[in-house]
């Protein structure tokens, strides 16, 4: 049982885990998710992420159904009310049906698992979403990509090739962010193999152990690598660039994963680097604000930015916004720096 | 309006002490209600001479937002004892407990509630809130403990203690502990043990049900014995159990006992 000890230990940013999983299922094109639960729970979600789609320019509705349960399924047990449901939904033949069930439906003890096991024509996944057993949104993420992976057998290695695994699918940059992920490795001449999980059919997770390396979009997504490490044999990196220094690290990395030469894609990257900064020459000197007085910023790849342009962080500058997740790659630092500039030319 | 709750371990003889009580009260010319808060929903068979009456639950599902006339859920029994039985899901499905708070709200909703005398009798031990719900604000103000002198039904009646004790603490809640009913087991120095439990967590012992085989002959009868031997001794049992619950004035906030304790009491008196 998890509890959480003290309300001002608990996390406030943490969300919901239904929320994480739907970050990965809704991803997919041909799938349709069902929340196991009161209509709210669904409402609540598919307006956030029509939102989001919207902002990433992709008009679709997201494939978000509701078992709309009402006090009746919750004295009597809502199982049969999902059996109508996906009886309904298989009929058409979508790639696969995800379930999540939620927290009231977890409470009264629906055997959720034990109705997607039928026999239904088409992949019924169950995913345990409820949020009042702890997680919240990273742990959703987690056990859906995990789920998924679980389900695919091996298939050959496609050489010179990468998968990319848990994008964050919520971020507003994440087709930037994808964008210069694919120039990096142009450089190296290796192609992605997969999104894992971003704009696919459910049939082509089943390509998810052929790429010859798996690179994750941050850290936490460990036990996802490792799983595909031990299962399909395919090394990992643990986290896409951040900061001038770490995408020429990254490059190294994936040369020396794929047994590559690197030093051309190096030379060209660092003079890309170079002209990059040449464009911001007159922030040199420039006293900046980071919240704390003479302090950096505290995040690696700000703080080297910061060094190399000859900014000043003083306790009295210009306050200068921090990015959350730090975007990725020698582009990502550009875009933050073209920000940085449009706040400091209003505040001298 | 007196609002009386009975709880006890499954299988004590609530329903049948409960039972035995509403056709005592309605003899007495009270205007009584029996709700059965169990989903097995047997609380008032006897009364209803063993037909099945549909539940409240049932109902509700089956009509959906359709409206519901209170006579579709409250059936005269035995004397003009108004029956309802609340029902639930089957077996290792759904919310039982919150199957009873739908009920109650029917049951105000229907403005059902009403006689001189309501008898609730409830599933066996307060496993969730739900269960607890006759206990709450505006319903039964005085709990009776069914319990015999077997060590498992003197847990649960301490178990009930807790959760009127826990109610109690509530500024507004006026529930309170109103006695032990000890329906005997046959349990050897069974009266003295229940007699000793009650004044342990601070209450006492109201009234002592012999077991006697009529009880089983009146259930085969689906009559309550009061029905069926009106005048035996059990049904003047049931009588006496009645008025003294009528004339009870002694309502306490239980002190319920630690586990060790109980287990001491039960042993001293093996």
């Amino acid at each position: 049982m998890n509890v959480i000890p003290h309300i001002t230990e608990s996390l406030r940013l943490e969300g919901c885990t239904i929320l994480g999983a739907l970050s990965i299922t809704t991803a997919i094109r041909d799938a349709v998710t069902v929340i196991h639960g009161p209509s709210g729970c669904t409402q609540h979600n598919f307006s956030l992420l029509h939102a989001t789609f919207l902002a990433d320019g992709i008009a679709a509705l997201p494939h978000l159904l509701s078992t709309h349960l009402t006090e009746d399924e919750i004295i009597f047990g809502g199982e049969e009310v999902l059996e109508t449901l996906l009886k309904d939904i298989s009929a058409p033949g979508p790639g696969c049906i995800f379930v999540l069930s939620t927290c009231i439906v977890d409470t009264i003890g629906d055997d959720t698992s034990a109705v997607c096991r039928k026999s239904w024509g088409v992949p019924v996944i169950y995913l345990p979403t409820a949020g009042f057993l702890g997680g919240g949104f990273n742990q959703g993420l987690i056990n859906t990509l995990m789920t998924l992976s679980h389900r695919i057998e091996p298939v050959e290695k496609q050489p010179l090739t990468v998968a990319l695994i848990g994008e964050k699918n919520l971020e507003y940059e994440v087709e930037t962010n994808y964008a210069e992920i694919t120039r990096l490795l142009n450089l190296l001449g290796v192609r992605v193999e997969l999104r894992f999980v971003r704009d696919l059919c459910f049939a082509d997770i089943d390509r998810l152990g052929g790429a010859a390396l798996n690179i994750l979009r941050e850290p936490l997504l460990a036990p996802v690598g490792q799983m595909l490490e031990w299962k399909f044999g395919t090394p990992f990196i643990d986290c896409m660039p951040e900061g001038f220094s770490g995408t020429l690290r990254f490059l190294a990395e994936v040369a020396h994963h794929l047994d590559l030469d690197v030093p051309p894609a190096l030379r060209k990257e660092t003079a890309h680097q170079d002209e990059v900064c040449a464009k911001f020459a007159d922030f040199r000197g420039v006293a900046v604000n980071f919240g704390a007085e003479h302090r950096l910023s505290g995040i690696p790849a700000i703080d080297e930015v910061v060094t190399t342009l000859g900014l000043q962080p003083t306790g009295e500058g210009v306050m200068l916004p921090l990015p959350v997740p730090v975007p990725i790659g020698t582009a990502g630092m550009e875009r933050l720096l073209h920000r940085w500039r449009r706040v400091i030319h209003v505040s001298l | 309006m007196r609002q009386i709750a009975l709880y006890g371990k499954g299988g004590i003889g609530k329903s049948t002490t409960a039972a035995n009580l509403s056709a005592a009260f309605a003899e007495q010319g009270h205007r009584v209600l029996q709700i059965g808060c169990d989903p097995k929903h047997d609380s008032t068979r006897m009364l209803m001479h063993g037909g099945g009456i549909p539940t409240a639950l049932d109902l509700v599902r089956e009509r959906g937002t359709s409206p519901i006339a209170p006579e579709e859920v409250v059936f005269i029994g035995y004397r003009g004892v108004r029956c309802v039985e609340a029902g639930g899901p089957e077996p290792g499905v759904g919310c039982a407990g919150r199957g009873i708070i739908a009920t109650f709200q029917l049951l105000e909703k229907l403005g059902a509630l009403e006689g001189d005398v309501v008898v609730y009798d409830v599933l066996g031990d307060v496993v969730c809130g739900g269960f607890a719900m006759p206990m709450r604000e505006g319903y039964a103000e005085e709990v009776y403990l069914v319990t015999s002198g077997e060590l498992m039904s003197l847990y649960a009646a301490n178990n009930i203690c807790k959760a009127i004790a826990r109610l109690a603490q509530h500024g507004r809640s006026r529930c309170r502990l109103g006695g032990v009913i000890c329906n005997s087991a046959n349990t050897h120095r069974e009266k003295e043990l229940v007699e000793r439990f009650a004044q342990a967590i601070g209450s006492f012992m109201i009234g002592f049900v012999p077991r006697d085989r009529i009880v089983q002959l009146a259930e085969l009868h689906r009559q309550t014995v009061v029905e069926y031997a009106p005048s035996s001794d059990q049904a003047n049992v049931y009588r006496t159990l009645a008025a003294a619950i009528l004339k009870n004035k002694q309502f306490t906030i239980p002190s319920p006992l630690e586990t060790d304790r109980l287990e001491a009491l039960a042993f001293e008196y093996a």
